[in-house]
């Protein structure tokens, strides 16, 4: 057995949900295993009935009042009690504020190993060989789990296309009892926005990035208005942001936020290491720059070298088109 | 209040890495290391909670001479004293076997009040070894933190969590507890020449696997829960369509390409 411990939010799933589930289910087939979806929550029937529709096997709920809010304390006693009656081969969770806040302690609860941060997986004889990053992802690291398992893994948020999760299964769902043994030691005070305008990167699916290319803040209008007509979140480059045409928090790369989105635009951006960590990992990266030397061609999938303060006008006018047609 | 602050070294960030005849990791012979730079901001966070609060602050690392350095770097910040895990026993060891000697000697030194950590290493990277710990002592603990808040007379401590989505979480938790802390929470100090020539007399243990009753098993490469098959470059092949024609054309051809072949819009 496969078990995926899914995240959830507003009684939907969360994106990395599906991401969770694809590896799953290419795992599944690999090592001839079925997928089980874990839901934790209180009153979770919309949720299940969403993981219903996936091609999964069984989905088990564990339902309790004190489990409307995750806290690690209560997923650690109740996936411990579910993981050691069942004994799956390997729990998925997401490298998430969540998943990374508990997988830890739930490991060492079941003494089993913890493989954290997953981008890849391969079998090897019978052996399930896992593919994380380390040094800033400068470079790979393939793993072998130690003993029997089950084995923990947390997957890397964009390591898997969450839009290739396969639908059309008939799961049933099967409640888990849940016992707890009294209310959990961390409480959750407050929720706030952390600041206004904060450019949320991590989760954003297109991001549109531009650099130096750009010539001065003012400049950088012209990537403000391609990210509105794409949809995307708007980020930069160290030097963007040392010279304050952008906040810090736009910052992509080793020494900012590291990103792995389904669309990458590198606007005006030549391609430096420290960049590189922080984007290489996206599904499809376009980089636009006047120079065809520019490092940032050897990671791009597409490009165009030409004059950006040409072709990004040009590019915004196509997509807004689009919407106008649609 | 008693704080631990731990510190794992890592090779200098300007570091030329390269890998080693095995494979396994890099060659770390003739590296400088230097406290991973989570660390710096959780170190900080530990001295400002002192400043404020009152009691000690106790640095602790695992390794060779490059614990040591990282350890004395701590003093010299202003940490009050050090230990240092050092033992062969310990090469090798993974987030779990490290997790499991701290906790040994985290109980071995009475405990603390509060136990932080970075929020992840930067060779590693992983974000493991601090919530193990927590687990290990039987701590309450959380993750990814950008503001703390203590309320050593009420045995409580209030500590805001970064999350996806540019939200803030505030939670608390009843101490002792583990704190992993993020990047950017405050500007870490310099250590000053008092500071390194204090250093000096300030008392630093050396513990091995032995003094923390660590089985055989549970230390280094034997206590590691995975082994390391492999370490490797990832392959960057250059797969770059260069899309050509006037600025129209191009982009005309750029949109055709992510909608039909990429599927990305």
């Amino acid at each position: 057995m496969i078990y995926v411990l899914t995240e959830h939010k507003d009684n939907k799933l969360k994106p990395i949900t599906n991401e969770l589930l694809v590896f799953a289910q290419r795992a599944g087939r690999e090592f001839n295993q079925p997928v089980t979806a874990v839901v934790l929550g209180n009153n979770v029937g919309a949720v299940a009935d969403e993981l219903k529709s996936k091609k999964i096997d069984r989905v088990v709920t564990a339902e309790h009042q004190d489990l409307a809010e995750y806290s690690p304390d209560a997923y650690v006693s109740v996936l411990s009690s579910l993981l050691n009656s069942e004994k799956p081969f390997l729990v998925i969770a997401g490298h998430t504020t969540q998943g990374y806040d508990f997988a830890p302690r739930l490991a060492v609860a079941l003494r089993k190993p913890l493989i954290a941060g997953c981008v890849d997986f391969e079998k090897i004889g019978d052996r399930l060989i896992l593919t994380r990053q380390i040094f800033n992802a400068k470079m790979n690291m393939k793993t072998a789990a130690r003993g029997d398992g089950p084995y923990l893994a947390t997957a890397s948020p964009g390591a898997f296309p969450g839009d290739d999760v396969e639908s059309g299964g008939s799961a049933q769902i099967v409640a888990h009892p849940v016992q707890l043994q009294g209310p959990p030691r961390r409480k959750v005070i407050e929720r706030a926005e952390a600041q206004k305008g904060q450019a949320d990167l991590t989760t954003a699916p297109i991001i549109i990035s531009g650099g130096r290319g750009l010539k001065q803040k003012e400049n950088f209008q012209i990537i403000f208005e391609l990210a509105k007509a794409v949809g995307g979140a708007v980020g930069a480059s160290r030097p963007v942001v040392d010279a304050e045409w952008l906040p810090r928090e736009y910052q992509i790369g080793s020494s900012g936020q590291t990103v792995s989105p389904k669309l990458y635009f590198a606007i005006g951006i030549s391609g430096a290491i420290q960049h590189l960590v922080g984007m290489q990992t996206a599904r499809c990266i376009v980089a636009i720059n006047k120079d065809a030397e520019a490092p940032i061609f050897k990671v791009a999938h597409y490009g165009i070298v030409d004059d950006l303060f040409k072709v990004v006008p040009a590019l915004t006018r196509i997509f807004n088109d689009l919407k106008a047609g649609s | 209040m008693k704080i631990i602050s731990c510190i794992k070294p890592v090779p200098d960030p300007a570091s030329r890495l390269v890998i080693n005849e095995s494979k396994t990791w890099i060659k770390d012979h003739d590296l400088t290391f230097v406290a991973s730079e989570a660390d710096n901001y959780a170190l900080e966070e530990a001295l400002r909670l002192k400043e404020k609060h009152s009691g000690e602050v106790v640095v602790i690392s695992m390794g060779g001479e490059e614990a040591a350095r990282v350890l004395r770097s701590g003093l010299a910040m202003g940490a009050d004293r050090a230990i240092h895990l050092l033992d062969v026993k310990f090469k090798g060891g993974d987030e779990f076997a490290t997790a499991e000697a701290l906790a040994k000697a985290i109980q071995k030194d009475g405990g603390a009040d509060l136990i932080l950590t970075g929020v992840q290493s930067d060779d590693l990277g992983t974000g493991m070894t601090g919530v193990m710990l927590a687990e290990f002592l039987g701590s309450a603990h959380a993750t990814v933190i950008v503001g703390v808040e203590a309320n050593p007379e009420g045995k409580t401590i209030r500590a805001k969590r970064e999350l996806e989505g540019g939200i803030n979480e505030t939670v608390e938790l009843p101490l002792p507890a583990l704190l992993t802390i993020q990047f950017g929470i405050n500007q870490p100090r310099y250590a000053s020449l008092k500071g390194i020539m204090a250093a000096k007399k300030k008392e630093l243990k050396v513990w091995g696997a032995s003094d923390l009753g660590l089985a055989d098993d549970h230390v280094g490469r034997a206590g590691a829960m995975y082994e390391v098959k492999e370490v490797l470059i990832p392959e960057r092949k250059s797969r770059v369509e260069i899309l050509t024609g006037t600025p129209e054309e191009a982009v005309a051809k750029l949109v055709e390409k992510l909608r039909k072949e990429a599927k990305v819009v």
